[in-house]
């Protein structure tokens, strides 16, 4: 369907705040119905329905513009609310009259794959682990409490990006793109990796003098030696789960003959 | 009851690790506590969600790729080492932990097999939301997607206690059968946590991950060493 030509008369359409609400808490079901066929596709169109309800009152302009936003769709789950904020910027300039229908699909065929490599850089594979592996040395040493406040740090943060991002793209539109930059998710994701190994190391460090505590010096070098040649192995490329079994056996059978030895001396 | 209560936990994990919200509710260091409370020994999950995590710190949903449900097997390893320590008339020790993992953990494999599976039942619901568009049904079109949240419920809610289910009958007989293997699995469980440790700071890719990794391994054992020596 073509866009409606542009009129002076015709106020800009705007989507009010509450259905701006009611689209970012749809946007965090955006990966409920994943399928290979269109991806995040459904959960893109169920995040932005409330909008288009209040941009096209006529049902038959609110179908099109649904079944625009019911093809393929893939991005990191948190970068996407910047793609639902740009894509209800677009769909508002359409509505309005000032921008072809196609607008909104471009935004988004442009931006859902680098954010999508900047969000799995940033969030999957540098913030999440490196609050994971905060949480279990904070466990470790100070308790449940310790997960609690590295629990609602993360979300915090999660929520701040997310929500931050929804509406840096429902206002910037286009120029979102500026703003991702500016905030060097690349450059903290580099550092944050590098932090999380040092968390793990810590960690490894307790569990080995807890093992020493537990049951005696050969436990403790078991528990390094685990880590150490683990690591290693790991590294080489061999996989988690039979490592996991190797390490766990192979400390299990040394402990063993190593308590038989010492019962018979 | 213990079972419904793990099917339950086990279930809403599966929605918020991938169809709602992904604040982390669902990783090992948040669920194995709070499934340990759930049925009744939160120092027990407590006990194994710092190993879990760090081993399963790896374990992210890039692209299409599919990582092993780790949800479902800390769920499954929790709720088997909390109920084997029942059956036992005991809290969660390291030695039922490592054995709950060892017999357990393997259900994170089929967790991503499943996986699979729902993404192909997904897709179905995908045509049923084009097919009610094409019909003018616009309301049931938008819904289709909250119904793919189903599946992974209702998966994660039978196997994980399942798989507890086989745990908790294994890990006191083997317990019962050989008493004095508790030692050697106590070790065990250090041997499995070190490892956890090496897995983590391998999932992390970063190029300074080894040196950072073995540094504050090798920095914080000795600070603990003489810290302890002083005590």
């Amino acid at each position: 369907m073509s866009a409606p030509a542009p009129s002076a008369a015709t106020a800009p359409a705007k989507v009010p705040r509450r259905s701006l609400a009611r689209v970012f808490w749809r946007s965090l079901f955006l990966q409920a119905s994943w399928n290979r066929r269109g991806m995040q596709n459904l959960g893109f169109a169920y995040a932005i329905d409330p909008a288009l309800r209040a941009l096209y009152a006529e049902p038959a302009r609110r179908e099109e513009a649904l079944r625009r936003h019911l093809g393929f769709f893939n991005s990191h789950p948190y970068m996407a609310a910047a793609i639902v904020g740009g894509a209800i910027h677009h769909e508002e300039r359409v509505a309005s009259g000032v921008e072809p229908a196609r607008g909104p699909l471009t935004y988004k065929q442009t931006l859902q794959g680098p954010l999508a490599a900047i969000g799995d850089g940033f969030f999957w594979t540098a913030l999440r682990p490196f609050f994971g592996a905060l949480a279990a040395l904070g466990a470790l040493l100070f308790g449940a409490a310790a997960i609690v406040v590295v629990l609602v740090a993360y979300n915090a943060v999660h929520f701040v990006f997310r929500a931050g991002l929804f509406l840096a793209g429902y206002r910037q539109g286009d120029r979102l793109v500026a703003t991702i930059a500016r905030l060097s998710l690349p450059v903290a994701a580099d550092r944050l990796r590098a932090a999380g190994a040092g968390l793990c190391g810590a960690a490894a460090a307790v569990f080995l003098f807890r093992a020493g505590a537990a049951s005696g010096p050969v436990a403790a070098a078991l528990a390094a030696l685990a880590a150490g040649a683990g690591y290693v192995a790991l590294a080489r490329g061999a996989r988690l789960l039979p490592t996991a079994y190797v390490a766990t056996l192979v400390g299990v059978g040394a402990a063993f003959l190593l308590g038989h030895l010492h019962g018979s001396s | 009851m213990g079972y419904l209560v793990l099917g339950l936990v086990a279930g809403l994990a599966a929605v918020e690790r991938k169809g709602f919200l992904q604040g982390m509710l669902s990783r090992p260091i948040a669920l194995a506590p709070l499934a340990g409370w759930a049925l009744g020994d939160a120092a027990g999950g407590l006990l194994l969600a710092p190993p879990l995590e760090l081993f399963w710190l790896g374990a992210v949903n890039l692209g299409a790729a599919l990582p092993v449900h780790e949800a479902l097997g800390t769920a499954a390893i929790t709720g088997g080492a909390v109920l084997a320590g029942r059956a036992l008339g005991v809290p969660v020790s390291p030695e039922i932990a490592v054995l709950a993992v060892l017999v357990a953990a393997p259900v994170a494999l089929l967790g991503r097999k499943a996986d699979r599976l729902v993404e192909g039942w997904n897709e179905r619901i995908a045509l049923h939301a084009e097919a009610a568009l094409a019909g003018h049904h616009v309301r049931e079109a938008v819904r289709c997607n909250l119904y793919g949240l189903a599946a992974p419920f209702a998966i994660a809610a039978v196997l994980a206690p399942l798989a507890a289910a086989v745990a908790a009958a294994v890990i006191p007989l083997l317990l019962r059968a050989a008493p004095g293997a508790a030692g050697p699995l106590r070790v065990g469980f250090f041997a499995l946590a070190g490892l956890a440790c090496a897995a983590g700071a391998k999932a992390l890719r970063a190029r300074a991950a080894p040196r950072w990794f073995f540094a504050t391994f090798a920095g914080c054992a000795v600070a603990l060493l003489v810290l302890g020596r002083l005590r």
